[in-house]
């Protein structure tokens, strides 16, 4: 059976499911395939090409172009073989001289109408309607090229990275079915009929001011040089093609990087990504110019305190200066005086070394991550319910989801190849809730049917979560029979006992959420009544002084429904960062040794002590938060920072930027100048993931392979500076490439034990726990059992509503929540340097026309915004997305200071800032805050430092 | 929002017993609270809880106090 697949290959249709079989003849060659196979896709598995032009498996079949039309014994006429599904017995011939003279005919009608500029065509090379005409032998063009055409069409030049020249279009509908159907945006469209039909953005509009989100899936569907990456068009087509793992969201693309030398042409999503399916977003796609920005750290540099110049030296020479300042300063201060944090943006080798390096160099367990501030209560809520701090299924999982539940996420901005597939399935009938204070994007959903929105104040998401439970109890719609086998019975039981207590029904908790009881109970009822329920969640969940509790009561909603173990049900929650599910796997946290093994479990460390070399440290570390405390008192002097922007990204940034100016010694490995590397003593350059090879652990605990397409600008890849970092402080550490690392991690890490690079070339991609137990990782977890107690069974965690101590008050009376937004990355740092500037060049804060009359302000004014941490201004927007009561902005921009009025109040368990929650207050003003003009001061300045450090080193060679 | 480092810890402790105050009795509370800490806290953070809890124990939730008193005797011990 010639079913393997091949990426490379287009069948032209996409597969059915089906499990009968059918056998058919197509040009004498037997064939068998699944029932509901296009002759198109059941002649392509078996090497038996069909002439197609607006057929593409990644799109249903359309009919259109009529290029593949075949004859059938025993039917009339030329039937298209892409809508045309096999039978049993059918005898198919793809080339007769019938077929020649019809499919020679449709071609040379379109090409009557297409320019022959081939020569100079940007798709020379990589044009099927070029490659249609050779194969159909197309000699002439009978009708001329005179009289009416679209020769002469505008080109769209809008959008900063692809090019729409309508005079090359053939109408073939593959960029609006792509836009519909992959992208599920519905943005494009074919306006008019027949010769006057043509391809149209939005309402007929420029495609950046329509609907577009700019995913590439058009571009990507294309057949000719119609949509075109304006790369490929400056510099044509590239010559050679590497898979790699986008260094984006928690989703994890694949995408084919596609080079011409070392010069990266375009990243094209990989048909067989494991996560992504061959689909894309804005960022990944086309958001990579900042990996050759001219801001880029070339060189490392020192300096003696932060009000000097940089001075620009020699690796040596830089790890050297931050070696002995850190001995010096533990010497003076004492061996706790010192630590670091890993980067959840680094792949997991470097992560694994960073913490490595402080565990066994440094002697303490003072490392932590960025998933400090945004995941951190997934960790304790999961472990502590179902055992293992992991979301439960894959994400196609969803694919098999009758109610989907999205709690604090807004899937379609921040993790939008995700977003894409979730609205497939919601326009294939699933029902949609969603609990969240603002109207996402998925709530507009084309083709959406049954929905939900319980549109919750901030900060209430415990309330509300125990209050779907306690309907899902009182009105008996538990799993009795999945608690009984899978739940451990006294902890059920006393659960059971606090959820059923009136003070958690809808009815009682209306004026804490705000969301009509009837309501909460009809989503309560929707969810628990569905063959198959799921639960999507993000930091709107975790954000939050109770992010903890609500993480749990999410587990126990699954629970109690018996959602979990199989496909389409699960907790899934959608990490931020590329890398924040493998920062956490290999040991970031203070308390825990990669694979989440307690640093006090004396076994679990006499293992890592014998492979290390050294004593461990049984006592948990610091946290970021409590390494800002200890840098204020005195007591914590020097840190190692690797990949991560804590000044722009962590609450209160006051104390943050006092906290990192107290430091004797700041050594900071980035890309950038960021905004933490202005407080630094050693920058190092960072290799963003172009420039190294690796592995990123994605949201469903997938583990892909980062693969090196050009050199590290400044000579090494990261894993590289902290071996050479390590070696300079006395602690030996000797690996020649990162797969020697893995299988250190494998050998030390129960869950990828069965882990390593020839395995992950074999199998694409892995998803751990991948070991002895489940030798080719677990797509699924928790089919049997959890790894939790002796017997296995999860258990269920009483969740308190414990109101957050940030309230609104006659001074503060709006609540702030924070967010993301589609073309901008977490801090900017990547995307800003890009051209997605295009779409978001500025934090604005939106409010609610209520509170917006209230205080005399419209879209565009200056305002204000005044919490008890801080006061920063922002431009104004009028939205009835917020309910009123509730304002948002989102933190892309270091200038905008988001972070100077979020409050360093934090989740009980994790110490995960409460970001989500900030009382304020807001005012029209004519200028920005004192703390901005600082920042604009101090960011001048240290601009500067750098530029007189780059000049130096020119005027030197 | 609490102001200093010393603050924050009674803070901190008092949060996580108040999000538990559903575990059982107090002293089941209390244990739950010192589990955490023991197993989450940094030896400074256990130190400054000590230090605090020398100061005074008005500032304590009920089942903290119980919790911060028993882990108070481990640091000195």
């Amino acid at each position: 059976m010639l079913q393997h697949f091949d990426p490379k290959k287009d069948y032209g249709t996409p597969a059915s499911l089906s499990e009968k079989m059918v056998t058919l003849e197509i040009d004498g060659v037997e064939v068998t395939v699944p029932e509901g196979t296009s002759v198109m896709r059941a002649a392509a598995m078996y090497d038996i090409n069909i002439p197609k032009l607006c057929a593409s498996d990644n799109l249903e079949a359309f009919g259109s172009c009529r290029i593949c039309a075949v004859q059938i014994e025993g039917r009339r006429g030329t039937p298209a073989s892409c809508t045309t599904p096999v039978d049993a017995g059918m005898k198919v011939s793809t080339q007769t001289d019938k077929l020649a003279k019809l499919r020679r005919n449709i071609m040379e009608l379109y090409i009557s109408d297409h320019p022959l500029d081939c020569l100079t065509c940007p798709a020379n090379g990589d044009c099927e309607l070029q490659d249609m005409a050779g194969a159909v032998g197309l000699r002439e063009v009978r009708y001329g090229f005179e009289g009416n055409n679209h020769l002469h069409a505008e080109k769209d030049k809008s959008n900063p990275y692809f090019t729409f020249d309508a005079s090359k279009c053939i109408v073939c509908s593959r960029c609006v079915r792509a836009c519909s159907e992959v992208q599920g945006t519905f943005a494009l469209t074919i306006d008019g009929r027949g010769f006057d039909s043509k391809v149209a953005a939005g309402q007929d509009e420029q495609f950046l001011d329509s609907e577009c989100v700019s995913c590439g899936a058009c571009v990507q569907a294309c057949p000719t040089a119609t949509l075109m990456e304006n790369s490929v068009i400056d510099m044509g087509q590239p010559e050679h093609s590497v898979t790699t793992t986008c260094a984006y969201c928690g989703v994890g693309c694949s995408f084919n990087a596609e080079m011409k030398g070392d010069k990266l042409v375009r990243m094209v999503p990989a048909k067989n990504g494991d996560a992504n399916h061959g689909h894309s977003c804005v960022k990944g796609r086309f958001a990579f110019g900042y990996a050759t920005h001219k801001d880029r750290i070339k060189a490392p540099m020192i300096r003696d305190s932060i009000d000097q110049p940089w001075k620009e030296v020699s690796w040596e020479e830089a790890i050297g200066f931050a070696a002995k300042r850190l001995k010096d300063i533990q010497a003076q201060y004492g061996r706790e005086s010192i630590g670091g944090i890993t980067s959840s943006r680094c792949t997991n080798e470097e992560t694994y070394l960073v913490q490595k390096l402080i565990r066994a160099a440094f002697g303490n367990n003072n490392t932590d991550t960025c998933a400090r501030v945004c995941h951190s209560p997934t960790g304790y809520g999961l472990k502590q319910t179902l055992g293992e701090s992991a979301g439960t299924q894959t994400f196609d999982s969803v694919m098999f989801s009758d109610c989907i539940l999205v709690i604090g996420a807004n899937p379609t901005d921040a993790h939008p190849v995700f977003g894409s597939l979730m609205r497939r399935r919601l326009r294939e009938g699933a029902s949609l809730i969603v609990a969240d204070p603002r109207e996402i994007d998925l709530l507009s959903t084309p083709h959406l049917g049954d929905s939900t929105h319980l549109p919750l104040r901030p900060g209430t998401n415990v309330a509300m979560v125990n209050a779907l439970a306690h309907v899902v109890v009182t009105e008996g719609y538990e799993d009795k029979e999945f608690i009984a086998s899978r739940c451990d019975t006294k902890a059920y039981a006393k659960w059971r006992e606090f959820i059923i207590d009136e003070r958690h029904a809808p009815e009682n908790v209306e004026e804490i959420t705000g969301v009509k009881a009837e309501k909460v109970r009809e989503a309560a009822r929707k969810f628990a009544t569905a063959k198959n329920a799921s639960i999507y969640y993000g930091l709107g969940v975790t954000e939050h002084s109770q992010g903890s509790t609500t993480v749990m009561g999410i587990a126990n909603l699954a629970l109690a429904t018996g959602n979990i173990g199989r496909e389409g049900v699960g907790v899934n929650p959608l990490r931020g960062q590329n890398n924040v599910q493998g920062s956490c796997d290999m040991g970031s946290f203070p308390h825990e040794l990669p694979g989440y093994q307690h640093v006090s479990d004396a076994v679990a460390r006499a293992r890592f002590e014998k492979v290390w070399g050294v004593e461990l440290d049984d006592e948990p570390g610091l946290r970021i938060p409590n390494m800002f405390d200890a840098a204020l008192s005195g007591e914590f002097r020097a840190m190692y920072v690797q990949g991560e922007d804590i000044a722009q990204s962590d609450p209160n940034t006051q104390h943050v930027e006092a906290a990192l100016a107290a430091l004797d010694c700041l050594i900071v490995q980035d890309i950038f100048l960021n905004e933490t590397a202005k407080f630094a003593h050693v920058l190092l350059p960072g290799s963003t993931f172009l420039e190294k090879n690796g592995t990123f652990t994605n949201a469903e605990r997938r583990i892909n392979r980062v693969r090196k397409v050009m050199a590290p600008i400044a000579g090494k890849e990261d894993w590289e500076v902290t071996v050479d970092l390590a070696n300079a402080l006395g602690y030996p550490m000797s690996y020649s490439h990162p797969s020697e690392i893995m299988d250190e991690i494998a050998s030390l890490t129960p869950s990828f034990a069965n882990v390593s690079y020839a395995k992950l070339e074999e199998q694409g991609s892995l998803q751990w726990p991948c070991n002895d137990e489940f030798p080719m990782g677990s797509p699924i977890m928790h089919t049997e059992s959890f790894p939790i107690g002796e017997e296995g069974k999860a258990k269920f965690a009483v969740t308190e509503f414990v109101p957050t101590t940030e309230r609104a008050n006659s001074r503060f009376p709006l609540l702030l929540t924070t967010g993301r937004i589609l073309s901008q990355y977490n801090v900017g740092a990547q995307t800003r340097r890009t051209e997605n500037q295009a779409w978001h060049d500025e934090d604005i804060l939106e409010l609610h026309p209520h509170d917006a009359e209230e205080r005399g302000i419209k879209t565009g004014d200056w305002l204000g915004i005044t919490s008890r941490a801080g006061q920063t201004v922002l431009r104004a927007r009028v939205s009835e997305r917020m309910q009123p009561g509730v304002v948002y902005t989102t933190f892309h921009h270091p200038g905008s200071g988001a972070n100077v009025i979020t409050t360093n109040n934090s989740d009980w368990a994790t110490n995960c800032p409460e970001y989500k929650v900030t009382a304020v207050q807001v005012e029209k003003v004519s200028q920005p805050s004192e703390w901005q003009k600082n920042f604009q001061d101090n960011h001048e300045r240290q601009n500067e430092f750098l530029r007189g450090s780059a000049s130096a080193h020119s005027a030197v060679k | 929002m609490f102001h200093t480092e010393e603050e924050s810890i009674v803070t901190m402790i008092n949060h996580i017993a108040q999000n538990n105050v559903s575990a059982g009795t107090e002293s089941e509370v209390a244990d739950m609270v010192e589990n955490h800490i023991t197993k989450f806290w940094s030896r400074r953070m256990k130190k400054i809880l000590a230090e605090q809890l020398a100061k005074g124990t008005e500032e304590f939730e009920p089942a903290a106090l119980v919790a911060a008193q028993r882990l108070s005797a481990k640091v000195s011990a």
